[in-house]
């Protein structure tokens, strides 16, 4: 039996504010432990608390009770070898910068042994990130050159780019055509192999949801609590074809489902 | 449509049409045989003016006023504005006072101006500083503010801090309000410059407005119209070419 490490460990989150018609309680006592090395998917009916949660773990935000550990410290922003994805890559990506220097940005934060990556070491980043994420030919591009498809590409090549030790992604292909978002799918599964990051996935997709993770988590409530956490054992290499037709797919989602809607 | 007429700028068109009704206007219209002058009148005093030293004079020191009070504007409220749009409560309690300044035509000032400075260029440069340096502020300080909070949440994922969320992201957002506000100072400039002359005494190509208006001569009147039209033209061409060129992502 292999040991599991936990990267990360929500205990016992509460996070409320206030609003105009009262205090507003959006997350009552959420606990959950993220396996190091695991794709996590957060599921949950729209305006559960998925983003707030997500805020949270980026450190973007202060739980109001409870607390998050990573890597066994509390959190107090951003935690080092974090890397984010974001639905609106056209507002997470700079357009006054190019494809490039926009992976370049956070690498000038990044350390290797305790030292600023020399000029040499962030090109060797930019190219294998862009070679990645299919991008090689687009280095000097300007992101609103690009197709959205690409822009995510961009997105997730910045992302890797800093070989982070904890990706979250928030909704990161709700924003692209269907036969996009099934390319991407399969990149970030072949990110996966190559890497293994911690990953937690924010989505409105059972079925992404389902495809992509070690386990999906349902939040569900007012205030959200995790109301089951489903361990997805389906094989890897998975396929948009076989794995989507394999009979215990469509169990799972079935179930998930029924705990997003409630119903059971 | 054949090719001929296609390859006519379509720009050119209309200032033909412009230049005809002018001069119907002048000759067979409602104000012929009046003291009006009409287009080729006024384009003849124009050739005439090309060749005159005063006008030329003139011209120098309506864009010695122009560019030196839009370059004094710029320096002072672009880095003022900046620094306020760095903190939200200064903004606001900004914002109000600025409007109020930004409001108030330079034009009415000029009584003030022509006691305190007296009619003179260092008026004219005054005048057209206290007429942009306010939007200037304010524009800049709108551009920091307004830069993505998506764009800024991103980098504090990626650690970035205070400083070069600062340098990194809320200063080229504001590169594009700024560009915005210098082409619209640009424009400004030079109409403050050539009023302070007109009414406030100071020289340049206001002040020959003025004197060819007081002596009756209609087509060279007319004529220094038609010269501040082709400069205010040019200028604002210029300031557009190279707002391309600097946000070059704006609009995009």
């Amino acid at each position: 039996m292999t040991v599991t490490t936990i990267a990360i460990a929500i205990r016992d989150v509460t996070m409320e504010y206030p609003s105009p018609e009262g205090v507003k309680h959006v997350l009552g006592g959420v606990s959950y432990d993220v396996t190091e090395g695991h794709y996590v998917s957060i599921v949950g009916p729209s305006g559960v608390g998925k983003t707030t949660l997500l805020r949270l773990l980026t450190g973007l935000a202060q739980p109001t009770g409870g607390e998050i550990l990573v890597q066994g410290n509390r959190l107090s922003g951003a935690p080092e070898g974090l890397a984010v994805v974001l639905q609106d890559y056209t507002r997470s990506l700079m357009p006054w910068l190019t494809v490039e220097k926009n992976i370049a940005l956070p690498l000038r934060n990044a350390r290797l042994d305790n030292a600023r990556l020399s000029k040499a070491q962030v090109r060797e980043r930019i190219d294998g990130a862009l070679a990645e994420v299919g991008l090689e030919g687009n280095a000097k591009a300007y992101p609103w050159q690009l197709s959205g498809g690409m822009q995510q590409r961009v997105s997730i090549a910045r992302a890797l780019a800093v070989r982070p030790r904890i990706l979250v992604m928030d909704e990161p292909f709700a924003s692209v055509d269907a036969q996009t978002r099934f390319d991407l799918e399969d990149l970030v599964l072949k990110v996966r192999a190559d890497f293994g990051i911690t990953t937690i996935m924010v989505t409105h997709d059972i079925d992404e949801a389902v495809y992509l993770s070690d386990e999906v988590v349902v939040l569900h409530g007012r205030p959200a609590q995790v109301t089951d956490v489903v361990s997805v054992e389906l094989p890897f290499p998975r396929s948009q074809v076989e794995t989507r037709n394999d009979h215990r797919f469509a169990e799972l989602r079935t179930r998930i489902y029924e705990k997003v809607r409630g119903l059971s | 449509m054949p090719a001929v007429i296609r390859r006519i700028p379509a720009g050119l068109v209309s200032a033909v049409v412009a230049l005809l009704v002018w001069q119907l206007v002048g000759t067979v219209g409602p104000l012929a045989g009046d003291s009006f002058a009409t287009a080729s009148e006024a384009i003849g005093a124009l050739a005439l003016l090309l060749g005159d030293p005063q006008f030329w004079g003139a011209v120098l020191e309506t864009l010695q006023m122009a560019v030196l009070g839009f370059v004094i504007s710029m320096a002072i409220g672009v880095p003022l504005g900046f620094l306020i749009g760095l903190s939200r409560f200064a903004y606001r309690s900004t914002k109000f006072t600025f409007d109020f300044f930004k409001v108030i035509p330079p034009i009415v000032l000029i009584p003030i101006a022509i006691l305190v400075i007296g009619p003179s260029i260092a008026m004219g440069v005054w005048l057209v500083v206290f007429a942009n340096v306010f939007a200037a502020a304010i524009q800049t300080a709108y551009g920091v503010r307004d830069a993505d909070p998506v764009l800024l949440e991103t980098m504090r994922c990626y650690r970035m801090g205070v400083l070069q969320q600062i340098r990194y992201v809320r200063l080229p957002s504001a590169s594009v309000q700024i560009a915005i506000s210098m082409r619209i100072a640009a424009a400004a400039s030079l109409i403050v410059a050539v009023v302070a002359g007109l009414v406030g005494g100071a020289p340049g190509l206001g002040h020959l407005l003025a004197l060819y208006q007081s002596s009756g001569t209609s087509d060279r009147t007319y004529a220094v119209v038609l010269a501040l039209g082709i400069l205010g033209l040019t200028i604002s061409r210029l300031i557009v070419r190279a707002q391309r060129r600097v946000v070059f992502w704006s609009g995009r």
